[in-house]
């Protein structure tokens, strides 16, 4: 396990060396989105569906673009300032929705990620319907990163602390407590030896929406450009598919999940409703045929062998 | 803002308002017995209007027979969802509310592809304006908002006084009760989201010639419709109905003072206010 650990790190960390710029643009993509759909994948292990996620990411991207540009601040302080926006805000609906069915939750966050969607397109302060333009690239030990190679980095980096920490957070006590919400009776039992399990549940989708801020701060320095047709709610629809068809087994399935398809949303589709149709029959059929999601396929082979 | 502007968002907001009443209707109902919230519902409604376009409008087809057909369709493509995706998954709440809404993208990226962006225009049923107490309003949409409240009362009375009425009852309240009963919750499962996705098909057709038809017009809908849902409660008939004429009156007169897109942030803050102050919604059960 170690090895095949060291393997990944070296590939992650040199392959871009040697790829040409498009492959280094599909590798910071592919980061990018690693990075939401963890979060994702974090929610949905504890059974909540969050169908607004592009919402949170939004209000991550608009912070750094607004804070570089109207401001004039360094990044830095907008990539700083952006998972703190982000985590308050999901922490404020966590707390008003964690107390209901999960049900509740995810139709909640939907419309979350549609008013905030609707609130940037209506606001000509945060940049109307054309978004914010002229983001500048941030700058490291006084090089700006304006290559793919050097940007690939930055990412890597922030994919790695948005990935660490969720993971981290996974075995702590906090995190052992949240995987007791699975069902209700199981929460019931949990909340009879004490724990709150509301609160808890807030924090973690705080968390989540933290790391997804942080990530849209970088995501819109990469892009330079941010605006109200990217955080949509095909966008957040797409992290729950990387999710679910990675496999909700462990965290590499979601990881494996939005590799493959952002990978093949790059390399086939340059019209976004044939990407969305793809992705969503290879949605269902993960769904009926292999419930363990591209995880399990190996195990699922052998089996059938 | 004076009052006959009042008066007249008032209106409008009542009509708009039994209108999202119909399609959350459906969501309801459908949640009730198969317990999830159907994503797809804003597709239904969307391809409701596109296939009267497309019937009436496209293929010249008199349009009692247009409305048969989208309403036959809408009802077998319900079943058919139900038979294919729900049943095998019963009890799978995640997959089952993930399935929706794959179907869903299904639908819109199908529709985007095959009707393409160009906004689609169906003429008026009932062309002309009436006019009372300084309130205008087009025949058009009052014809609307009258099959809508009929049919609103007659699935209440569905409900309330049929016995497929009562096995839905039933099932919502313990469906292995209800099954070792004799219910086939099966068939009741089958029928309801038919019943669902017609409810949503039909609100679609109704509104097809009021405003301009596109593939993107279910995520609107669906927005609003989940909304209302919230507010009322789920599962709620009469927390429904009571919230979607809210939203409706909300969403028109907000419209009138600050904008449209301002009018769907104050839909948003009431559900906020809702969620804070009655979690479980107007009428829900805790």
């Amino acid at each position: 396990m170690n090895a095949a650990r060291l393997v990944v790190a070296l590939v992650l960390a040199l392959l871009p060396l040697l790829t040409p710029t498009y492959a280094q643009h599909v590798a910071i993509v592919v980061l990018i989105n690693a990075a939401y759909t963890v979060g994702v994948y974090f929610m949905l292990r504890m059974g909540y569906l969050t169908l607004g996620h592009a919402g949170y990411i939004a209000l991550g991207a608009y912070t750094a673009a607004l804070v570089s540009t109207r401001l004039g601040w360094s990044p830095w302080i907008g990539i700083a300032l952006a998972p703190l926006v982000a985590g308050a805000a999901g922490w404020g609906l966590g707390s008003l929705t964690m107390r209901l069915r999960g049900i509740y939750f995810s139709l909640s966050v939907f419309a979350f990620g549609e008013i905030v969607n609707a609130t940037f397109r209506a606001v000509p302060a945060l940049g109307g319907p054309a978004g914010v333009a002229g983001l500048p690239r941030p700058a490291f030990a006084g090089i700006a990163l304006e290559s793919h190679l050097a940007y690939y980095y930055l990412v890597l980096a922030a994919a790695l602390a948005c990935g660490t920490f969720l993971y981290r957070l996974q075995g702590t006590r906090f995190g052992f407590a949240l995987l007791t919400l699975r069902t209700a009776d199981e929460e019931r039992l949990a909340q009879s030896i004490g724990i709150d399990t509301p609160r808890y549940k807030a924090w973690a989708f705080a968390a989540c929406c933290a790391a997804a801020g942080l990530m849209g701060a970088v995501h819109a320095h990469y892009l330079r450009f941010v605006g109200p047709s990217i955080f949509t709610f095909l966008y957040s629809t797409d992290l729950v598919v990387f999710a679910m068809v990675g496999g909700l087994g462990s965290f590499a399935g979601p990881l494996i999940g939005a590799a493959v398809l952002t990978a093949l949303g790059e390399q086939l589709f340059s019209v976004g409703y044939y990407k969305s149709l793809v992705y969503a029959v290879i949605l269902i059929a993960i769904i009926l045929a292999l419930p363990g999601g591209l995880l399990s396929l190996p195990q699922r082979l052998r089996r059938a062998r | 803002m004076t009052a006959a502007l009042l008066a007249q968002g008032l209106v409008i907001g009542l009509v708009n308002g039994i209108l999202y009443v119909l399609v959350a209707l459906g969501l309801t109902l459908i949640y009730g017995i198969v317990h999830i919230v159907n994503f797809a519902h804003g597709e239904v409604y969307m391809l409701g209007a596109m296939g009267i376009y497309v019937l009436h409008v496209a293929a010249g087809w008199p349009l009692p027979l247009a409305m048969a057909a989208v309403l036959a369709a809408s009802w077998a493509a319900g079943v058919a969802v139900e038979r294919a995706f729900f049943r095998p998954l019963r009890g799978q709440w995640l997959q089952l509310v993930v399935a929706s809404v794959g179907i869903s993208l299904i639908a819109q990226s199908l529709s985007w592809v095959i009707f393409g962006a160009q906004e689609k225009y169906v003429p008026s049923y009932l062309p002309g304006v009436v006019q009372a107490f300084g309130v205008r309003i087009q025949l058009e949409r009052l014809l609307a908002a009258g099959v809508a409240l009929a049919l609103v009362a007659g699935l209440y009375a569905l409900v309330h006084r049929t016995r497929l009425g009562m096995a839905m009852r039933a099932i919502e309240e313990d469906e292995e009760t209800a099954r070792m009963l004799g219910v086939d919750s099966d068939r009741v499962a089958s029928t309801t989201v038919g019943l669902g996705f017609l409810l949503a098909a039909l609100g679609g057709a109704l509104v097809a010639p009021i405003y301009s038809i596109n593939p993107g017009m279910g995520l609107e809908t669906i927005l609003m419709s989940f909304i209302i849902v919230i507010i009322g409660g789920l599962g709620s008939i009469t927390g429904t109905v009571l919230a979607g004429l809210l939203i409706g009156i909300l969403q028109s007169i907000g419209a009138l003072a600050f904008g449209a897109e301002a009018a769907t942030i104050l839909v948003f803050g009431a559900m906020i206010v809702v969620l804070i102050l009655r979690p479980q919604g107007l009428m829900g059960r805790a």
